[in-house]
C-alpha cells in the first residue's frame, strides 16, 4: 500500500469516527407522542369535547386485554371550517398496531365501519385491546371525520411488557375452526409470489442470455432484420408460457374455490348510534370571553341559572382533552390515573366560588389559567379563522350527582398586560 | 442444431469480436442496474399513488373496484416500456419485466416499511400478483407482432385473468366470521383489530356504485369494465412509449438543407456517408460548425 492510499484511508477513517462522534454527541431521541399539539386549537376545541378517558390498566403484559373509554361530546358549534360528522370512525391514535382492536362499542352499538353523529350528541365509546408490542406507548382516543380527518382525544401512557414473538390473534370462524390473524394466509401468499415471480424473472432470462440491446438495434435497423430476429425457439417459448399461465391460474383458481367453498364480500355498512345527551339542570349563556395571551388564561363570563332543586357548583372546565378543575372538581372527578400533564389541578378560578342556589340566576366569572394554554399549544387560537372557543363545564351537587354544560362562544385576545 | 439464431444475429450485426463483447457489457450495466431499477422505482411510484392503498391493505380489496382500478394502473407502465423495448429491440419482455419489478419494489416496502419499520403482519399487506397477467401480454405481443392485436386480446385477457389469478392469495381472506354480533369477513376484521391510525375505515371505497346490480356477478364484470378502461389506457401508454422513446437525428444534407431522420443507427457509418456523400454527417464545406444534433421531440 504506498502513501497515497493510507491517506486517502485515514481521512475515510477520520470521516468515520466524525460522523459516529456527532452521532453519539447528539443524539435523537425516539418521537413518543402523535403531533396531536400541531392540530389547530379550533378543531380541539370545538369539534370531539372528551371526558371521562381511562386508559385501563397502563400495565400489560403480551396477549392481555386492556380497554380504551370514555365519552365524548359532539360540540354544538361545530366549526364553519370543518366538514360535519356525517361519516365518523371511531379510532385508537397508537405508534402502530401496539394493540390489535378486539371490539369498539359507541354508546353500545359495534362501531365496526363508520356511520354519523349528530351534533350536541352524547357518545360513550369503550375500545376492548389486545396488547402486541412491548414498550411505552402513548395512546389517544380519536375521532375520525370524513372530510376532516382524525381529531385526537387525550393521550395516555401505557406498557406493555412481554416479548411480541408470544403474540396470537386467534379468531373464531364461522365455517369452524380457529385462525391466528398474524400468520393466516401467509404461506400461501409466499408460495404463490414466488412462483409467478420465479416464472416472470425466468421468462426475462430467457432473453437475457443472449445479446439483448446493441446487437439487436442494429440488427433490427437492417432490411430482413426484423424477421431474422423472430427466433423460432422463441415462439415455442411464448406458446408454451401462455399454456402454462392459463393452466396454473385455472388450478389455482378452482382448487381454492373448493377449498373455501363459503365465502362473504367485504362488509361495509354505517352503524346508527343514537346519541344520548348531556345532563344538566343549569343553563349557561356566554356573555364575554376574552383569551389572556401574556397571563395564559381563558377568562369568561357566564350567566348561570339552575333550574334543579339542589345547589350546585362549578368544579372544572374541559376543553381539547385538558382539564381545568378547582377544589370541587378534585374532590369529586380527580381520576389518579389522568395523565397529569394535560390536568391542572388548581387552574379553575371564580371570583365567587359560592354555590348557586335552586332558581338563581347570576352571572359567573371564570378563569382558567395554567400554563398548559402554551404547552399545549392552545394559545395558537389567537391564530384561528373563527375567534370562537367551546368546552364542558361540569358541576356538582352535594351528593357528587354531576352536571355538564357545553359551552361555546367568541373569544377576544388580550396581547398585553396593560390591556388586560 | 443451436437453440438460438444467436450466431447469426452476431454476424448480422456486423459487429467485430470486441464490439459483440462490448455490447454484452453494455446489456450488463443497462438492463440491470438502469433499465431494471430505474423501472421498478418509478413504477412502483406510479403504482402506489394512484391504486396504492387497494394494494397495501387486505381489507381494500374487494369485489369492484380493487378488480377495477389494479389492471387498469398496472398497465399503464407496461404499455409505455413495451413499446420501447419491442421497437428498438423486438424484446417481448418489457410488460413482464415492468411487473416483476414492481414487485421487487412491494416486497422491498412491505419487509421494510410495513413489517419492520410499522409493525404490521405481512399477510395483512400482501399485494396483488399481475405477473401473469403480464406474462400473457408479453407472450400475446411474441405470437402476434402485434400492439394493435395485443391492445384487444392480450389486454383484454391481462385484465380478465387478475382476479382468478389471485384468488388463490386472498381467498382465505373472504371466510366469514361474526364478531359482537355483526358478520364480517376475515379481512374485514383485519382492517378493524390491527390499528391505522390515520386510515380511518370510511376511507375504503367497498362495492359503490351500480357496477354490482347486474346478477350480482360483481367481480366479473368489475373485470370486463376494467378491461376494456385497461384496453384504452394501453394504448395511450403505448403511444407514450412512442413520445418519450423516440430517438432521431437533425442531419444536414448536400445541400445544406437540415432534415430529420429516424435512421440513428446508420449515422456514422459508411453507409451514411455514402448514401449522403458526407463523412461521418459532415456537410460538405460545413467545418467549423456542428451540422449533427442529437435531438427528440
Amino acid at each position: 500500500m504506498n502513501t497515497k492510499n493510507l491517506l486517502k484511508l485515514c481521512v475515510i477513517g477520520s470521516l468515520g469516527v466524525a460522523t459516529l462522534g456527532l452521532t453519539l454527541a447528539f443524539t435523537a431521541p425516539p418521537a413518543a407522542a402523535h403531533g396531536e399539539r400541531s392540530q389547530e386549537p379550533f378543531l380541539r376545541m370545538r369539534t370531539a369535547q372528551w371526558y371521562d378517558t381511562r386508559w385501563s390498566p397502563s400495565k400489560t403484559s403480551v396477549n392481555d386485554e386492556a380497554m380504551l373509554s370514555g365519552k365524548m361530546h359532539i360540540a354544538e358549534d361545530w366549526p364553519r371550517a370543518v366538514v360535519r360528522p356525517n361519516r365518523t370512525f371511531i379510532n385508537v391514535g397508537s405508534p402502530s398496531s401496539v394493540f390489535t382492536r378486539l371490539s369498539s362499542k359507541v354508546n353500545g352499538i359495534p362501531m365496526f365501519t363508520s356511520g354519523p353523529m349528530e351534533l350536541g350528541g352524547d357518545y360513550e365509546y369503550v375500545i376492548r385491546l389486545r396488547a402486541r408490542l412491548p414498550g411505552h406507548h402513548h395512546i389517544h382516543p380519536m375521532l375520525a371525520v370524513n372530510g376532516a380527518g382524525p381529531i385526537a382525544g387525550p393521550g395516555g401512557w401505557m406498557d406493555i411488557q412481554g416479548n411480541y414473538k408470544d403474540f396470537t390473534n386467534p379468531v373464531k370462524l364461522l365455517v369452524g375452526g380457529t385462525i391466528d390473524t398474524e400468520t393466516a394466509g401467509l404461506v400461501a401468499g409466499l408460495f404463490w409470489h414466488i412462483l409467478w415471480g420465479g416464472l416472470g424473472f425466468l421468462w426475462i432470462a430467457w432473453f437475457m442470455i443472449r445479446p439483448m440491446f446493441l446487437i439487436r438495434a442494429r440488427v433490427l435497423a437492417q432490411e430482413g432484420g426484423d424477421e431474422l430476429l423472430t427466433d423460432p425457439a422463441d415462439k415455442v417459448a411464448g406458446f408454451v408460457m401462455l399454456g402454462t399461465c392459463f393452466i396454473i391460474i385455472a388450478i389455482g383458481f378452482f382448487v381454492t374455490d373448493s377449498q373455501y367453498p363459503y365465502t362473504v364480500p367485504l362488509q361495509a355498512g354505517a352503524p346508527l348510534i343514537k346519541p344520548t345527551h348531556l345532563q344538566s339542570d343549569l343553563t349557561m349563556k356566554v356573555l364575554a370571553a376574552d383569551y389572556d395571551v401574556p397571563g395564559r388564561a381563558l377568562r369568561m363570563t357566564l350567566t348561570v341559572t339552575n333550574n334543579g332543586e339542589v345547589p350546585l357548583r362549578i368544579g372544572e372546565f374541559t376543553t381539547a382533552g385538558i382539564r381545568f378543575l378547582n377544589k370541587v372538581g378534585v374532590a369529586n372527578n380527580l381520576d389518579p390515573n389522568y395523565p397529569a400533564e394535560i390536568m391542572a389541578l388548581d387552574g379553575l378560578n371564580m371570583e365567587d366560588d359560592s354555590p348557586i342556589l335552586p332558581g338563581e340566576t347570576k352571572d359567573i366569572k371564570l378563569d382558567s389559567r395554567d400554563s398548559l394554554w402554551e404547552f399545549q399549544r392552545l394559545m395558537d387560537m389567537v391564530h384561528d379563522p373563527e375567534q370562537r372557543f367551546g368546552g364542558l363545564v361540569m358541576s356538582w351537587d352535594d351528593s357528587g350527582n354531576r352536571h355538564i354544560n357545553s359551552i361555546a362562544g367568541a373569544i377576544i385576545p388580550v396581547f398585553t398586560r396593560a390591556q388586560g | 442444431m443451436a437453440l438460438f439464431r444467436t450466431k447469426e444475429i452476431i454476424a448480422a450485426s456486423k459487429l467485430p469480436p470486441e464490439g459483440v463483447k462490448l455490447s454484452r457489457m453494455i446489456d450488463a450495466i443497462y438492463f440491470l442496474p438502469i433499465a431494471y431499477f430505474g423501472v421498478f422505482a418509478t413504477f412502483h411510484m406510479h403504482f402506489d399513488l394512484l391504486a396504492g392503498d387497494w394494494d397495501f391493505w387486505i381489507d381494500w380489496k374487494d369485489r369492484q373496484f380493487w378488480v377495477t382500478v389494479t389492471p387498469i394502473v398496472e398497465v399503464m407502465y407496461p404499455g409505455a416500456i413495451m413499446y420501447y423495448f419491442w421497437t428498438f429491440y423486438r424484446q417481448p419482455f418489457g410488460a413482464t419485466l415492468s411487473i416483476t419489478g414492481l414487485l421487487v419494489g412491494k416486497w422491498i416496502t412491505i419487509i421494510l416499511a410495513w413489517y419492520w419499520w410499522a409493525n404490521f403482519p405481512m399477510n395483512f399487506v400482501m399485494p396483488a400478483s399481475m405477473v401473469s397477467s403480464a406474462l400473457i401480454l408479453d407472450c400475446t405481443l411474441l405470437l402476434t407482432r402485434s400492439w394493435m392485436l395485443t391492445a384487444i386480446f392480450g389486454v383484454w385477457a391481462f385484465a380478465m385473468m387478475f382476479n382468478p389469478s389471485n384468488y388463490p392469495i386472498f381467498a382465505y381472506s373472504k371466510q366469514p366470521l361474526v364478531a359482537d354480533g355483526a358478520l364480517l369477513s376475515l379481512a374485514d376484521y383485519m382492517g378493524f383489530t390491527y390499528v391505522r391510525t390515520g386510515t380511518p375505515e370510511y376511507i375504503r371505497i367497498i362495492e359503490v356504485g351500480s357496477l354490482r346490480t347486474f346478477g350480482g356477478h360483481t367481480v366479473w364484470i368489475s373485470a370486463f369494465f376494467s378491461a376494456f378502461i385497461s384496453m384504452l389506457m394501453f394504448t395511450i401508454w403505448w403511444q407514450v412509449g412512442h413520445f418519450v422513446g423516440q430517438s432521431f437525428f437533425w442531419a444536414t444534407g448536400k445541400r445544406g438543407v437540415k432534415y430529420r431522420t429516424n435512421d440513428v443507427m446508420i449515422v456514422g457509418t459508411d453507409e451514411y456517408a455514402q448514401r449522403h456523400g458526407t463523412p461521418n454527417g459532415i456537410a460538405p464545406g460545413a467545418s467549423g460548425r456542428a451540422t449533427l444534433a442529437e435531438g427528440k421531440s
